[in-house]
């Protein structure tokens, strides 16, 4: 990322008070719960990667651990994303661990697009699906399809919250990413439900919009990972993220008249089943 | 100037309404709102399903005015819109996926929740009016702390819409005698209604009931809603357009739910404009194409060229002019069935519909026999001049 003397100068006063403001959602968290009780999310993205650094960036100020991380293997995954995180895992000493639905991935053969029968999955996963309402009896093994999104990301999110005792975990979200979130707080607490752990949500960037985001990597340094270079404006399963435009950086892209996430196909699948459900088809 | 609210509540008939002569208590609230608002009496929305109706609502134009539908027609103009050209706030909340940011209707809008990032309940995919009611309360907080730009806000509540299964406290407002468990009562909607079987009476009574407890539910809710724009001290200044996207059937043609049909129970819409310092009944036949024109009207804009509608307001200037309507059949088989396609026509208190595959008219006179019943068709000269204006919207989007 080229950025001369006078633009890091010229953006770093709007880009000290976006940063401030999220020093002090993280300093508020880090008052109320112990640092074994705390967990980050990282998904090697721009939002996750940005929230992880400026966590960092308090540790290091006030003299104390960073709480561990975790990030989630959907399996369709860029293998760029993958050093990258590897690569400042060793190197800012994190605590991360590799959650992944291994039992998905079994009953999928380990190939994608193979089709995954519903009583090859384990408890968890079959009560998983019922909970969510889905009646057949079989998948395809799609990262980005409904389905298999939620098992591999949601399942697997809600057994670390468990498994590790979390209490507050830290997200990347911003608001700009959906308008329906324009009244979303910087803390959400998910109450326990049916295989859901009692959590408080954290999103300490939840302020920053897309343009402002790549303006804190101009500002700080922050390392991104390659990709986001080539053209990908966003980073989400393998084969279903897409080069938005070919070549150009995505911080030099047209972040304000285009939409940051194409239609997805699990937003369709999820759609069909809310209309059958309501008598349609 | 004034802020605007359309409030659509999904599947309501008009009848339900005691404005519209109902007289089983199932909205006291909307209800209350009769006396200071004009009640149009004669109305007709553009199809008889969501798909059919929302194009003829946000969008005053025809469901098949751009063939197939693929979800929101990139020619087709949503009212948020010149709303929001013109420095107009912009929201929308609902949870009816057939006008989700996937399909296409999320232009235009400073804030759109279309409720698919949120979880639903396994049996009722769709977010409750209540909670709605909070999402749309924190917005309209910070709306009217941030400042005094006007606002539109289209607000859209699902719960009358089946699968019908009201929650105890809401059943125990209408019939406490009833006591169907919630399985009993899914079981109701997957095997009489999405069967539409109405061989047995009794079951479609049952269906209706809880249909009608779902009324006096989404009526509590618009009271909450009314209640948060009186706290936030702006219902003085807002105009609430109440109206349906469609109604519903038990029975009154052979079947049940909304399908491809054009009698009353379907697509007469209830429709009041409360707020204007106007009151009292209307009889002029309107069209649910003339919402989205009324809109731009009060907010004192320049009227939109790709709207066919015409607004309703001032009164005397509002034309006499036929209604229009069309669907075909969505459920035969995926995609659904655009070869059994039907139209529909009426002029003051005589309507026609034509079924274009099977070749078929019906008739009715709504003032002698407005629950059509007696086809008059064979028996009218009058009826030639109502097919001449309806022939040429029959299949002319066939290419």
């Amino acid at each position: 990322m080229k950025v001369t003397e006078q633009e890091r100068a010229e953006l770093k006063p709007e880009v000290d008070k976006l940063v401030e403001k999220s020093k002090e959602v993280i300093r508020d968290t880090f008052s109320k719960y112990k640092i074994e009780d705390m967990a980050i999310t990282w998904t090697g993205g721009k939002d996750s990667t940005l929230t992880l650094w400026i966590i960092r960036q308090v540790c290091l100020e006030d003299k104390i651990q960073i709480p561990k991380a975790m990030t989630i293997d959907e399996f369709d995954v860029f293998q760029e994303i993958h050093d990258f995180m590897e690569k400042y895992t060793k190197e800012w000493n994190l605590d991360l661990e590799w959650c992944r639905n291994d039992d998905v991935v079994k009953a999928a053969g380990s190939k994608l697009n193979n089709i995954v029968k519903v009583k090859d999955l384990d408890e968890r996963n079959q009560a998983e699906l019922k909970r969510i309402g889905f009646e057949e009896d079989s998948f395809p093994f799609e990262a980005e399809s409904y389905t298999g999104n939620h098992l591999m990301k949601t399942v697997e999110f809600n057994k670390y919250i468990e498994r590790r005792n979390v209490k507050a975990i830290f997200q990347g979200l911003r608001r700009d990413e959906q308008s329906a979130r324009i009244q979303d707080d910087y803390y959400e607490k998910k109450e326990a439900a049916h295989l859901i752990p009692e959590h408080m949500r954290i999103k300490p960037i939840l302020h920053f919009s897309e343009r402002q985001v790549w303006k804190a990597y101009k500002v700080y340094g922050i390392p991104y990972c390659a990709l986001y270079e080539q053209g990908y404006r966003s980073l989400g399963a393998k084969t279903t993220s897409a080069i938005a435009e070919s070549g150009v950086p995505a911080w030099e892209q047209d972040l304000e008249h285009t939409t940051e996430r194409a239609g997805r196909r699990q937003d369709k699948e999820q759609m069909m089943g809310r209309l059958r459900k309501l008598g349609y088809m | 100037m004034k802020n605007v609210i359309l409030l659509t509540l999904d599947a309501i008939r008009k009848d339900v309404l005691e404005v519209y002569g109902s007289t089983k208590g199932l909205s006291p609230f909307i209800d209350s709102l009769g006396d200071e608002s004009l009640i149009f009496t004669k109305g007709q929305t553009t199809g008889p399903y969501t798909q059919a109706a929302f194009p003829g609502i946000l969008t005053s134009s025809y469901y098949l005015d751009y063939g197939k539908p693929r979800g929101l027609a990139p020619e087709r103009t949503l009212i948020s819109e010149p709303l929001q050209k013109a420095g107009i706030v912009t929201a929308g909340f609902h949870s009816n996926p057939y006008c989700s940011d996937y399909l296409g209707w999320n232009r235009g809008w400073d804030v759109f929740y279309d409720s698919m990032e949120d979880e639903v309940e396994p049996r009722i995919p769709y977010i409750r009016g209540d909670i709605i009611n909070t999402k749309v309360s924190n917005w309209l907080e910070l709306q009217v702390k941030g400042g005094n730009r006007a606002f539109f806000l289209w607000l859209h509540y699902m719960d009358v819409h089946e699968p019908y299964m009201p929650e105890r406290k809401y059943v125990d407002m209408v019939d406490p005698s009833l006591t169907l468990s919630e399985d009993e009562m899914y079981d109701l909607f997957e095997n009489t209604l999405l069967k539409r079987d109405v061989s047995d009476p009794a079951k479609v009574e049952l269906l209706k009931r809880l249909y009608e407890i779902h009324v006096r539910e989404i009526d509590t809710y618009t009271k909450e809603f009314f209640g948060f724009l009186e706290k936030l001290g702006i219902l003085k200044d807002c105009v609430v357009i109440i109206t349906n996207d469609h109604g519903d059937e038990f029975n009154e043609h052979g079947g049940i739910s909304h399908d491809y049909k054009m009698y009353s129970e379907l697509i007469e819409p209830p429709l009041l404009i409360y707020g204007t310092e106007q009151s009292g009944e209307v009889d002029k036949l309107v069209s649910s194409i003339d919402i989205a024109p009324t809109i731009i009207h009060l907010f004192g804009l320049e009227p939109v060229p790709a709207f066919k509608g015409h607004s309703l307001l001032p009164l005397e200037d509002y034309p006499e002019k036929g209604a229009f309507s069309e669907a075909f059949d969505q459920r035969s088989q995926r995609g659904g069935d655009i070869e059994k396609d039907i139209y529909c026509y009426r002029e003051k208190d005589l309507k026609i519909i034509y079924h274009a595959n099977l070749d078929k008219w019906e008739m009715y006179n709504l003032k002698e026999d407005p629950k059509e019943q007696n086809n008059i068709v064979d028996t009218l000269p009058a009826v030639e001049e109502l097919k001449k204006k309806l022939q040429p919207m029959v299949r002319r989007w066939v290419k």
